[in-house]
C-alpha cells in the first residue's frame, strides 16, 4: 500500500464509509438524515417522495422512490446523462460525482441522503458560454479519451484530485485516479492531462 | 498514374490532429444510446435462466402483468426450449421506470427442468462427462493443416521442446453495455443502438422483425466500446424493439453488467499439446500441435497455429468444445493473442535449448522482410531501443524477492480496406459537409473523415462537417478487423476529389484556365504554380450557384492495403514471495499504412497494448465447477488495470505513406502478454504456459521450478 495522502483516507476507503452511510440514512428522513437517524428512524416509501437536488448550482425537485440512486435520479428524471453507468457497485468511478467537495460514486449513493448538498457532475463544468474547464481542454489537448464513456468520471476525479492537490506527484496523481477503470486504455494519457492541467492552472484550478 | 491517390506533401495526414468529437466527450454532451431519452420512453429488462443447463417447461408472466407500471411483457422462449447457459434470454417486460421492471422481471415465473451441466474443457472432453447440449456433441473437428515431411523435421532436430500451453477466457466489458432504444411510427422503425455497424444493425433488425430494411433507421453517433462484440441487434435489441411495439411507447433496453458479461460475448479458450524441433543450429524444423478451445454453447474456437515464425514441417489439428457458457464473439484481433502466446513462449523455451538469445532465435526464423512483414527490423531496432542488451539470461541472479526480467514477442494483422460508401455536399456559401455511414467506436473514425477530406479541399479539419453513424447517409461496414480506417477513408478521398473536380470546373473560367491547372490548398483555390492568381475557397464557392456540387463516390483500390507487422518488447518485475507480476515497461514497435491522425494511431496502439496487459495479469472469467455459474460477473472481481497498474509504454509507429492506409486497432493488443510472460520467464527462471499470470500460478511454477524445473 502506498502511503495515505492529503486526502486522509483513500477513495475507496471513503466509500465504503459512504456505502455503510447509504444503507443507514436510506429509511431516514429527507434532507436531516442524521438529526432523525438520532431521534430514531421514520420510514419513507415506498412510492414516490419528494427529493430535492442541487445539481452544479440548479435546484432540481423531484418525486422519486427513495431507493433511486443519485445517478439514476439524475440522468433518467433530470436528463443530465453526461455521468455513465457501467459497473452500478462502485466499482469503475464513470459515474463519479463531487457532493460538498468529496468524490463519491453517484450509482452507489441514494439521492434521498444527498439533498442539500452541493452536487457537481461532469455536465457542469464547462462554462455557459462553452469554454471548457482546464481539465477538459487538457484531455481534449493530449487524446486523453477514446470511446469517452469512462471520460466524464475521469474528468471529475482529476478535477477533485487537483482541488486537493493543485501541484500532485505522479503518486499522488495515480493515487487519486486509481478509483476509475478505462477499457479502451486511455490511462497514459489521462496521467498526461492531470498533469498537463495541474501545470496549466498553476494551483489555481477553476472549481466549476 | 491510379486514377486517385494520397498527396504527397500532405498538410494534415500523419500530423497529430484533435478529436473533433473531444469536446463533446468531455462535457457530457456527448449522447450515447445510453443517454438517449424519449418523450413518453419506458425500460425494458430481461428475465434470464440462472441455469446454465435446462428444459424450460412453464413460463407464467401473469403476475408481472399486474405489477406496478407494467406495460408490456413477452415470452422470449418457449415451454420445451433448451436453455444453455446462465444468462440464455427467457422472457422480458417493459415498464415505466427502470426500478419497476427490474421488479416486475422477478415476478416472471419461468419453471425449469435443470440438465446436467459443463463448465469446463475437461469436463465437455471427458469420455463420460456431461453434455452441453441434448441433441449436440460436445466437441467438433476444428481447423486442421499440414505442410511439409513432420518426420523428416523431427529427424533434423537436436533439440525437441514438448509442452501443453494455454490461454482463458475473458469479456468484452464494453463500459457501455450493449442495448438499444426502439421506437416506431407505425410499421417504422428508428433504434439508437450501441454498435460497431449500424448498416448490419438496420439488416439485423429487419430479418428479425419481417419489415423491410428501408423501414428502419438505426443511430449510433456516440459508443462506448464494442471490441468486436457489438455487431448485430442481437436478443436485447430484438426484444427492445417487441416491447416498443407493445407497449407502443419507445423503450429503452440498456443490459447492466451480469448479463454483459454473461451473454455478450467473449474471446475463446485456448490450448496447445505442441511438440516441436530446433537444429542445434537454431533453425526451426518441425511443429506439432494438437489444439483445442472453448467458445461457449455451440461457438467455434479456431485461432492461428503456429504462429507467425517459420516452420518448415508443421501439422495442426484442432478441435472446438463446447461447453454450457455464453458465445464467443470476435475479440479486438480474434484468434491472434491466443494463437501468438502459444507459440512465442515455446519460442523462449527453443532459444534456451540452443543458448541462443530470444531476439537473435526470432530474426532467424522470422519471415523475411517485406512492406508488410518489418519483424527483423522491429527486433533490431526495438532491442536497441529498449536496451536489451542489458537483459540477463533466464532467472535474475539479483539476490532479494524482487526479480527483473525482459521479453519480447511478434505479431502480424490484416486491416484490409474494403467497400464503403461516402456523399460530400460543397455549399455556395463555402460550407462542406461529408456523409458516410460509417461510426466511430472510440476509434477516431468522425475526425478521420474530417481530416480526409479537410486535406483534399485544402481546408482546416473544422471547415468540414463529418456526419456519420446513421443508416441515412451512404452505406459503410461494420468497424472490425481493424478495416474501418482502410474503408472509409479511400472512400471520403475519392468523393471528395470529385466534388473538388466539380468546383474546379465551375471556378476555371473565371480565372481563364482549365480545370486541371487548379489546385487548392490553404484555404484558396488557385493555379497552379502562381498562387496569387485565384480565390479564397469561400469566393470559389459563390460560383457553384444555387445548386449544390453533391456527389457520391465509395471505395476504390490503391489507397489501402492490408498487412501489419509489429514487435513488442516487455520489462517486468516479479515478487517471488507472492507471485505479484508487475510490468515496468512496454515498447511497441508498429506499423500501420499510412497514418491519417497520428494522435489517435497512437492513442489505438497505448489501448492495444493496455488491453494485453489485462489478459495477461488481470482479467478472467471464471465459472464455478459445480453450479455452471460465472463467480465474478461484475467489475470488482473481474479485473482490470487501473492507473496504478499501467507501466511506461513507448509506441513506434512506422509511417509508411507509400502503402496506403491500414487499421491499427487490433494488432498492438496481440503480442504483449506474450512479451509479459516471456519477461516473468527471464526475470525468475520459471516458465508459465498458460495465462492469466495470477500469483498463484506464479507461485506454483516457481516451486515447481524449484522441485526440478518448468523445463
Amino acid at each position: 500500500m502506498s502511503p495515505k495522502d492529503g486526502f486522509g483516507f483513500s477513495r475507496r476507503d471513503f466509500l465504503k464509509t459512504a456505502g455503510a452511510g447509504s444503507l443507514a440514512t436510506a429509511v431516514t428522513a429527507a434532507g436531516v438524515a442524521e438529526a432523525h437517524a438520532q431521534a430514531g428512524v421514520r420510514a419513507l416509501g415506498p412510492g414516490d417522495v419528494p427529493v430535492t437536488l442541487t445539481v452544479n448550482g440548479r435546484r432540481i425537485d423531484l418525486r422519486i422512490e427513495p431507493r433511486v440512486t443519485l445517478l439514476d435520479a439524475i440522468r433518467n428524471r433530470a436528463d443530465l446523462t453526461g455521468n455513465k453507468r457501467v459497473c452500478d457497485r462502485g466499482a469503475c468511478g464513470a459515474c463519479t460525482m463531487i457532493v460538498d467537495g468529496r468524490t463519491v460514486y453517484s450509482c452507489s449513493t441514494l439521492a434521498i441522503e444527498v439533498q442539500g448538498k452541493q452536487i457537481r457532475t461532469v455536465d457542469g463544468l464547462a462554462s455557459a458560454n462553452g469554454t471548457l474547464h482546464p481539465v477538459q481542454q487538457a484531455f481534449c489537448d493530449v487524446d486523453g479519451l477514446m470511446c469517452g464513456f469512462c471520460t466524464p468520471g475521469f474528468v471529475v476525479s482529476t478535477i477533485a484530485l487537483l482541488e486537493k492537490h493543485p501541484n500532485p506527484t505522479p503518486e499522488q496523481a495515480r493515487k487519486g485516479l486509481d478509483g476509475n477503470i478505462c477499457r479502451c486504455g486511455t490511462f497514459v494519457r489521462v496521467m498526461e492531462a492531470a498533469m498537463a492541467a495541474a501545470t496549466s492552472s498553476a494551483g489555481g484550478v477553476r472549481r466549476g | 498514374m491510379a486514377k486517385y491517390s494520397w498527396p504527397e506533401k500532405p498538410t494534415l495526414l500523419g500530423t497529430p490532429v484533435k478529436r473533433l468529437d473531444g469536446p463533446d466527450k468531455v462535457t457530457g454532451r456527448a449522447r450515447y444510446t445510453h443517454d438517449i431519452n424519449r418523450p413518453g420512453m419506458i425500460y425494458g429488462k430481461i428475465v434470464r435462466s440462472p441455469y446454465p443447463h435446462a428444459k424450460v417447461v412453464s413460463i407464467d408472466l401473469s403476475a408481472a402483468e399486474k405489477a406496478p407500471g407494467v406495460k408490456a411483457t413477452l415470452a422470449y422462449m418457449k415451454p420445451g426450449d433448451e436453455v444453455h447457459y446462465q444468462g440464455d434470454p427467457v422472457a422480458a417486460v417493459a415498464a415505466d421506470t427502470e426500478e419497476r421492471a427490474r421488479d416486475a422481471a422477478r415476478l416472471v415465473r419461468v419453471r425449469y427442468d435443470a440438465l446436467p451441466q459443463v463448465s469446463s474443457e475437461a469436463q465437455a472432453m471427458a469420455a463420460d462427462g456431461p453434455k452441453w447440449s441434448t441433441t449436440q456433441p460436445n466437441t467438433r473437428a476444428g481447423q486442421r493443416a499440414e505442410t511439409g515431411d513432420l518426420e523428416a523435421g523431427f529427424r533434423q532436430a537436436g533439440h525437441i521442446v514438448e509442452q501443453t500451453y494455454s490461454t482463458h477466457v475473458i469479456t468484452h466489458v464494453c463500459l457501455e453495455t450493449h442495448g438499444a432504444v426502439c421506437e416506431w411510427d407505425g410499421d417504422k422503425l428508428t433504434a439508437w443502438v450501441s454498435t460497431q455497424g449500424v448498416h448490419q444493425c438496420a439488416q439485423g433488425f429487419a430479418q428479425a422483425l419481417g419489415i423491410p430494411q428501408t423501414n428502419v433507421r438505426v443511430i449510433t453517433q456516440y459508443m462506448g466500446g464494442g471490441f468486436g462484440s457489438k455487431f448485430a441487434p442481437d436478443s436485447q435489441g430484438i426484444i427492445c424493439a417487441k416491447l416498443a411495439k407493445a407497449a407502443k411507447a419507445p423503450v429503452k433496453l440498456m443490459l447492466d453488467r451480469k448479463e454483459e458479461h454473461l451473454d455478450t460475448g467473449n474471446r475463446p479458450s485456448a490450448f496447445a499439446k505442441i511438440r516441436a524441433g530446433v537444429s542445434s543450429g537454431g533453425k526451426l524444423t518441425a511443429f506439432d500441435g494438437q489444439s483445442w478451445g472453448t467458445g461457449g454453447a455451440g461457438a467455434g474456437s479456431g485461432f492461428p497455429l503456429p504462429y507467425l515464425y517459420q516452420f518448415p514441417n508443421r501439422r495442426r489439428v484442432h478441435t472446438d468444445v463446447y461447453i454450457n457458457a455464453g458465445q464467443q464473439r470476435a475479440m479486438r484481433a480474434p484468434g491472434h493473442p491466443q494463437g501468438c502466446f502459444l507459440t512465442e513462449i515455446l519460442m523462449d523455451e527453443l532459444a534456451d535449448r540452443v543458448k541462443m538469445d530470444p531476439v537473435e532465435f526470432r530474426i532467424k526464423n522470422a519471415p523475411p522482410l517485406a512492406p508488410n512483414a518489418q519483424w527483423i527490423k522491429y527486433f533490431q531496432e526495438g532491442a536497441k531501443r529498449f536496451g536489451w542488451d542489458k537483459r540477463h539470461a533466464t532467472g535474475d541472479p539479483t539476490p532479494g524477492p524482487i526479480k527483473t526480467g525482459m521479453g519480447v514477442s511478434a505479431h502480424l494483422w490484416g486491416g484490409a480496406g474494403r467497400g464503403s460508401q461516402a456523399h460530400v455536399d460543397l455549399m455556395s456559401d463555402g460550407s462542406v459537409v461529408v456523409k458516410c455511414g460509417t461510426q466511430d467506436i472510440g476509434t477516431g473514425t468522425r475526425t478521420l473523415v474530417a481530416i480526409v477530406a479537410a486535406e483534399t479541399f485544402g481546408l482546416p479539419v473544422s471547415a468540414v462537417k463529418p456526419e456519420i453513424g446513421d443508416t441515412i447517409y451512404p452505406f459503410s461496414g461494420g468497424s472490425g478487423g481493424s478495416t474501418t480506417a482502410a474503408s472509409v477513408t479511400p472512400a471520403i478521398r475519392t468523393t471528395s476529389v470529385n466534388a473538388l473536380d466539380q468546383l474546379f470546373a465551375k471556378v476555371a473560367p473565371t480565372l481563364g484556365v482549365t480545370p486541371d491547372q487548379l489546385a487548392a490548398e490553404g484555404g484558396r483555390v488557385f493555379v497552379r504554380g502562381n498562387n496569387s492568381k485565384g480565390l479564397s475557397w469561400k469566393d470559389a464557392c459563390k460560383l457553384i450557384g444555387t445548386e449544390p456540387i453533391s456527389v457520391d463516390g465509395k471505395w476504390e483500390d490503391g489507397l489501402s492495403s492490408s498487412g501489419t507487422s509489429g514487435v513488442q518488447f516487455a520489462e517486468a518485475e516479479v515478487d517471488i514471495e507472492t507471485g505479484v507480476v508487475r510490468v515496468k515497461r512496454i515498447l511497441a514497435m508498429q506499423d500501420c499504412g499510412l497514418i491519417v491522425d497520428k494522435l489517435t494511431a497512437e492513442s489505438q496502439a497505448y489501448g492495444g497494448v493496455i488491453a494485453a496487459i489485462n489478459f495477461a495479469l488481470f482479467e478472467d472469467r471464471i465459472l464455478d465447477r459445480v453450479t455452471g455459474q460465472m463467480v465474478n460477473p461484475n467489475m470488482e472481481w473481474y479485473l482490470l488495470a487501473g492507473m496504478s497498474d499501467v507501466p511506461k509504454i513507448d509506441i513506434v509507429l512506422n509511417n509508411m505513406p507509400e502503402r496506403g492506409v491500414i487499421g491499427i486497432g487490433e494488432p498492438p493488443t496481440v503480442s504483449t502478454a506474450s512479451a509479459i510472460a516471456n519477461a516473468v520467464r527471464n526475470a525468475t527462471g520459471a516458465t508459465i504456459r498458460s495465462l492469466p499470470l495470477h500469483p498463484h500460478k506464479v507461485l506454483a511454477a516457481l516451486e515447481q521450478e524449484r522441485a526440478g524445473g518448468t523445463n
